[in-house]
């Protein structure tokens, strides 16, 4: 699962991969904005195959909150398919 | 989009082509709100049914809309439709020429058709979009356009918040779509209705009759129907479906 998002959000906010961290938040990047949000929640929503709730999207505004919420939701933390 | 049991507001159900949209819609099995500031229609409606929520509202105050959008969803707890369909129709050339000389656009109705026209769009849909949101809500906003969008002699206002609508549907369908929210608008063209007939002589409709291939004004059934069509349709998206009768061809 870790694997699959760090490709995904560095593929949509145009960053190298080793600049994804757990730390990393929506204030450090720029093109992390609230339209760039939305696109990243259906992006990992079509990769997972789940579906977020209203509050698990205003959440996510971390790498290790995105981390905990797909946990929660089931997610392994290798291959990004459900248990 | 299956309507049965979905939850709509209509703005302007009271009549013309959004009572044709209340009618159908309930036809096909969905919960229906009417925002309207009509209050003597909205109780001839509740009348006729009482399972139609009615909102009195004067869409052109944004705490207003905000206000019905609220009280909808509290009733129902959801939203899956809205037909931003009120507005209004009113001709004037920018220059009239007069036995006292040259008179000026209305800048009152100028504004007026802007507010009811284009910002109620506006108001109604950034609420009810929020609520979709919440929810998580795979719904579609109906924008109610004209074929006055490219541009109509004596329409100035009317033309600008039409072309605006267009706009407004092609931005928000770029926005919305990935979270399976579609906005589409519907353009019509003359239609057979009270508002029509209030702001258009008989002999200017008599000469936009001769203008259009079928020789005949919309009714406010087949409007509906396509506005029932693009609902239904979840691959119709951002764009405006022109029903004119061919006018615009």
């Amino acid at each position: 699962m870790e694997q699959k998002l760090v490709e995904l959000m560095a593929e949509l906010f145009k960053i190298q991969k080793e600049d994804i961290s757990d730390s990393l938040t929506m204030k450090d990047l720029d093109t992390w904005d609230s339209l760039k949000h939305m696109e990243l929640i259906v992006s990992i929503e079509q990769t997972f195959s789940i579906e977020l709730t209203f509050d698990e999207i205003v959440a996510m505004t971390t790498v290790n909150k995105i981390k905990r919420v797909l946990k929660e939701k089931g997610l392994d933390g290798n291959y990004g398919f459900k248990r | 989009m299956d309507l049965k049991d979905k939850r709509a507001i209509i703005t302007g159900g009271v009549k013309g082509i959004g009572h044709s949209v209340v009618t159908e819609m309930i036809k096909e099995g969905a919960i229906i709100g009417v925002v309207d500031k009509d209050a003597h229609g909205l109780n001839t409606l509740r009348a006729k049914n009482q399972n139609i929520f009615c909102i009195e509202c004067d869409i052109t105050d944004y705490h207003q809309v905000e206000a019905a959008v609220d009280e909808f969803y509290k009733e129902f707890k959801k939203i899956d439709v809205l037909v931003n369909n009120a507005g209004i129709l009113y001709s004037s050339p920018l220059i009239s020429l007069t036995a006292q000389g040259l008179r000026k656009h209305d800048v009152s109705m100028w504004e007026r058709v802007i507010a009811t026209d284009l910002s109620s769009v506006f108001y109604m849909t950034v609420n009810v979009v929020e609520k979709m949101m919440l929810h998580r809500t795979k719904g579609v906003i109906v924008n109610i356009s004209s074929v006055s969008a490219s541009g109509n002699i004596g329409q100035s206002a009317y033309s600008a918040a039409k072309a605006g609508i267009n706009a407004l549907t092609a931005t928000w369908a770029k926005e919305l779509s990935a979270l399976g929210i579609r906005v589409v608008a519907v353009a019509p063209g003359y239609s057979d209705t009270e508002s029509t007939h209030q702001a258009l002589s008989k002999d200017i409709l008599k000469d936009i009759v001769q203008k259009v291939p079928l020789r005949r004004l919309g009714r406010a059934e087949e409007i509906a129907d396509g506005i029932l069509h693009v609902i239904k349709n979840d691959f119709f998206n951002g764009k405006v479906f022109e029903l004119d009768g061919g006018l615009i061809v």
